[in-house]
């Protein structure tokens, strides 16, 4: 596809070369000759040094006459004919090797040739007869290559039917043919042009023209005049691919293109930049609320829903919005500020607006030293476990705990993985940080079985990234099991990680089966597990929710969708535990109506440091009920 | 005007095969300018190249053993199938030759494109596309010859010869009959239009890392490039790789051996510039792992080269093909709608990996090419123009289209 642009571009570029070359020979008056503008033309785009036009004699035989040329003194010579010049006036364009040329040429005062000059030769009827053109570079340059080869053949069909009319002292017939074919180039080269400056699927401009028509309309504007440029993302466009088919997406694309169209004006201009990214420029404006205003009409009429490939879908688009002059003077910096606020309009709300401001730059910069704070804390081991129980709802007993992690900084602050998580993600540094957990955990492990008893199983967790790396799993396998109690071990993953394909499943759970450590399914309810493939993966442990659990007394929807998965563990022998049990009710709740035994909660316990449970701090016996 | 027509059978012997070749063709053989020839390693070349010549009056011919067999308009032909696709050009020339390739296989290459082109009645002219199809192992060596000639001034195209284990019973055609260690070159200069196009059906998975030291082979001066990477960031390239695709070859990484299968999903790519914003990628597909941690590859890398984990799919190696194709076409000098037909030259490694929905291939194929007659062959390494560039890579897809 790329390619393909690249191809339109250049014959859309070879069109207007033609154009340029074919209007010298047609505005050419009477008996003046037409090849000084043809050759003035077409020498710059070959960048060669010598044009000569040779034409066969009347009767087909003997030498070629040289009928005009670059150099004057080449004029009337004779040119000895060879099996090149043989197929080129059979109607072959020729371009030759690079110790292969147009050989030695006749003997003239002040031109001579090595025979070493890259040579293009192309068919050309002039005066009624059959002749070539041919083109030479200097014996050092390289030679040609298809791309004028291409060219040639262009040039040489239209410019020998230029040069018959001119004979034919322009007929009416010929002119009008002449006309014809000029008007076929002309509306040929539009064609082109549109197509290399449009995404085929929309027919919108595409990134390389947006850009270009952007740079345009900031060039042109006055001071004080402004202009916005929305960054518009579909939202979730990955899955309607994966769920309804590329022809779907492509659909929703199309429509996408329709409606926000129809919600633009004239002035504006609008583009598909990528995949899912349209970007429109709101030219002009008076005040920001005129540009949010059109955008939230934009924004309201994508959401409506629509029938794709016999399916409803509900897109939403996450649109941020930067303003000429105020946050950017050129059309990279204002596509990039939009950008920027997209990406918070989608992180904060999906299908809203943002526009971009300072505050979301003074975001970019707290990233980049969090960055850098998060790279130095992993050197230092600043993260550690902290612990929290899961215990017997009836009398508080506690059966297990599950390992999380916090950050203490080196000056003792504490942080919640809220705050440092999800840039770690980004940045790759997950594995090292659940390393420090673990080797924090197994350190204790004699401490805490002194304390709690050596019954206990520990919980870890692992994100759908790490489960989908072969390599970070065996290490942890390797690492737990090396504690020398595998089975007091559980992993808690995803609904997604277990359900995904691929090494995982080949390669991982038989590990994991072998090793004896437990797998658990966390936050379960939340994500797309089939009952069979929780009956095919044998699993430990479901952990509902902590969304489902929160006011379960009070949501008779939730108590049907709670009684379901606890019928569903019963059936399958898995055990079944209530996360995020956090007030009395809920838990009076879980324990008059149904069976499960087993939750947790900050009702009986917030996740302590191991330092501070092991040493029995008061928060924690705070933390208990009794 | 040019016309093509193609021509598929199958049977575990060649007799057969060509007997059913025969009653295909029913009588349309005739003249051909040029006849391409891809079969299965099972096959008796001398009998195939006996049937061309027989069949075809004063013809070049190229062609060779293909993975598996090869594949046409008609479908996938599948174990012991033979493809004969014959272009007829009158206003055309079209010229071939075969050497073998010995120690100084860039100065063979050389040697067999000049004599393609004064078989074409060519001598000294800038083909509008050279076609090869060679053994596997020298890809490198065999591009840099024929570039000394024409640089990238027109577009190289072709493929590595294959047989069905990777054992090395892969051969190759040319006019005077098969080579097994051998180059065939093919010049053409059709009447009708050529377009091209060559790309891989896989995406960066987010990793890279700058070769740091490889084990040299032939390079250019000042360059040191070859087939075995021995480090990649300063660490053994396997232990880097291994990691890049979540561990899969944790257990090989250990004791070495054949990661082709491994692999295929996840070959290396190096970036071979841009265009429209959008990276391009060259693929390298890693076949071994050695005892010292180093990497073999399929393609060779520069020390200095910036290495990207490639993730494929499926469904995209599938669908690939027949955009490939699509490209070719519309790259055609008269449109799309002036196809004739075409050649396809499609990865092995892609093939194994696609399995048992390789007839959706060869049907996308079919869907692009609009039905017009094709010959697709199955490769051990891809050539091809990549930006104006001629490079050996693999796991790519080739397409060439014809105009009328």
């Amino acid at each position: 596809m790329r390619r393909e642009l690249d191809f339109l571009r250049t014959e859309a570029t070879h069109a207007n070369l033609l154009l340029s070359a074919l209007n010298a020979v047609l505005c050419v008056d009477g008996e003046d000759d037409p090849f000084d503008g043809v050759f003035s033309a077409l020498m710059p785009v070959f960048a060669c040094a010598h044009a000569i036009v040779l034409i066969e004699s009347e009767d087909g035989a003997g030498p070629l006459e040289c009928v005009a040329s670059s150099h004057a003194g080449l004029a009337g010579s004779a040119w000895n004919p060879s099996p090149v010049s043989g197929k080129v006036l059979g109607g072959r364009i020729v371009t030759t090797l690079a110790d292969a040329s147009a050989g030695n040429g006749p003997p003239i005062a002040g031109f001579s040739l090595s025979g070493r000059e890259p040579a293009l030769y192309l068919p050309l009827a002039v005066r009624g007869r059959r002749g070539l053109m041919l083109l030479l570079r200097q014996a050092d340059e390289p030679g040609f290559d298809r791309s004028h080869v291409s060219l040639a053949k262009k040039f040489s069909l239209l410019a020998s039917h230029a040069f018959a009319a001119k004979r034919a002292s322009q007929t009416e017939a010929e002119t009008h043919r002449l006309k014809h074919l000029t008007e076929q180039l002309r509306a040929s080269q539009e064609a082109l042009t549109f197509r290399a400056n449009h995404d085929q699927l929309t027919g919108l401009p595409n990134r390389a023209y947006i850009q270009e028509l952007v740079g345009g309309l900031i060039a042109r504007k006055k001071p004080g005049e402004k202009l916005a440029l929305a960054f518009i993302d579909l939202d979730d466009f990955k899955r309607v691919n994966d769920l309804h088919g590329h022809a779907a997406g492509d659909a929703l694309l199309k429509e996408v293109a329709i409606r926000i169209g129809s919600e633009i004006r004239e002035s504006d201009v609008f583009g598909r930049i990528s995949g899912d990214e349209f970007v429109i420029v709101l030219d002009s404006i008076g005040e920001r609320a005129d540009a949010a205003a059109i955008v939230d009409r934009i924004r309201q009429r994508l959401q409506r829903a629509l029938q794709v490939e016999g399916a409803e879908l509900r897109p939403s688009a996450s649109i941020g919005i930067a303003l000429f002059p105020t946050h950017g003077r050129d059309y990279d910096s204002l596509r990039r500020h939009a950008d920027m606020a997209m990406y918070h309009a989608k992180t904060s709300v999906k299908g809203s607006v943002a526009f971009f401001n300072r505050e979301l730059g003074r975001i970019a910069e707290h990233k980049l030293t969090l960055e850098q704070k998060l790279r130095q804390a992993v050197l230092r081991r600043e993260f550690r476990c902290a612990l929290q129980r899961k215990v017997d709802i009836h009398d508080h007993a506690a059966v297990g705990f599950e390992a999380l992690v916090r950050w203490v900084d080196h000056r003792g602050v504490v942080r919640a993985p809220g705050y440092f998580l999800p840039l770690a993600g980004e940045l790759g540094l997950l594995d090292d940080i659940a390393g420090l957990v673990v080797d924090d955990l197994i350190a204790h492990l004699p401490a805490l079985d002194a304390r709690f008893g050596g019954a206990l199983r520990y919980s870890v967790n692992v994100s759908p990234a790490q489960a989908a790396r072969t390599e970070f799993m065996i290490g942890l396998i390797r690492k737990l099991a090396g504690a020398g109690c595998p089975h007091r071990f559980i992993i808690e993953l995803t609904e997604e990680s277990v359900a995904a394909a691929g090494p995982f499943q080949t390669h991982i759970l038989p590990l994991l089966r072998a090793s004896g450590i437990g797998i658990s399914i966390d936050d379960f309810g939340t994500g797309y597990s089939s009952l069979a493939t929780l009956a095919d993966l044998t699993v430990d442990e479901l952990k509902i929710d902590r969304s489902l659990i929160a006011s379960i007394h009070l949501r008779p929807r939730n108590q049907s969708i709670l009684r379901a998965i606890e019928s569903l563990g019963a059936a399958l022998g898995i055990c079944v535990v209530a996360e995020g049990i956090e007030t009395v009710e809920e838990k009076d709740y879980l324990i008059r109506e149904t069976r499960l035994a087993i939750g947790q909660g900050f009702l009986f316990h917030k996740p302590q440091l191991l330092g501070d449970l092991l040493s029995g701090a008061a928060d924690d016996r705070a933390s208990l009920l009794a | 005007m040019v016309s093509i027509r193609s021509f598929t059978a199958a049977s575990e012997t060649t007799p057969e095969a060509l007997a059913r070749l025969e009653a295909n063709m029913n009588g349309q053989a005739g003249t051909a300018s040029l006849v391409c020839a891809f079969y299965d390693c099972a096959h008796d070349d001398a009998l195939i190249h006996e049937f061309i010549t027989g069949h075809f009056s004063t013809v070049a011919i190229l062609g060779g053993t293909s993975c598996n067999g090869a594949m046409s308009q008609n479908g996938l032909g599948g174990s012991g199938s033979i493809v004969l696709l014959a272009i007829d050009d009158p206003d055309g020339d079209y010229g071939t030759a075969a050497v073998r390739l010995e120690a100084d296989a860039a100065a063979s290459a050389e040697q067999a494109l000049h004599a393609a082109l004064a078989n074409a009645g060519c001598a000294g002219e800038l083909p509008e596309l050279i076609w090869i199809y060679q053994a596997p192992g020298q890809e490198e060596a065999v591009i840099e010859g024929l570039r000394r000639v024409v640089g990238d001034r027109c577009p190289i195209i072709g493929g590595s010869s294959a047989d069905n284990d990777v054992s090395g019973a892969w051969r190759q055609l040319g006019p005077d009959g098969a080579l097994r260690d051998g180059l065939a070159v093919g010049v053409l200069f059709s009447s009708g239009g050529i377009g091209y196009a060559f790309q891989g059906g896989y995406e960066p998975g987010g990793e890279s890392g700058i070769v740091t030291a490889v084990e040299s082979g032939a390079a250019s001066p000042g360059e040191r490039a070859g087939r075995r990477i021995l480090t990649i960031d300063g660490e053994p390239a396997a232990d880097v790789y291994d990691r890049w695709i979540g561990g899969v070859l944790h257990e090989k990484r250990q004791a070495g051996g054949n990661v082709l299968a491994d692999t295929t999903m996840y070959p290396l790519g190096m970036d071979v510039g841009k265009i429209e914003g959008i990276s391009q990628y060259l693929l390298v597909h890693p076949d071994k792992i050695l005892a010292d941690g180093s990497l073999s590859t399929f393609a060779s890398v520069a020390e200095g080269a910036r290495l990207y984990n490639m993730r494929g799919e499926r469904a995209r190696l599938v669908e690939r093909a027949g955009k490939v194709a699509t490209a070719a076409a519309a790259t055609l000098p008269g449109g799309a709608s002036s196809l004739a037909g075409g050649l396809v030259v499609y990865c092995g490694g892609c093939m194994l990996a696609v399995g048992d929905e390789m007839p959706k291939v060869a049907q996308a194929v079919t869907r692009s090419f609009n039905g017009m007659p094709f010959a697709g062959c199955f490769t051990f390494g891809e050539q091809g123009s990549l930006l104006d560039r001629n490079v050996h890579g693999n796991l790519m897809i080739s397409a060439v289209a014809f105009g009328r």
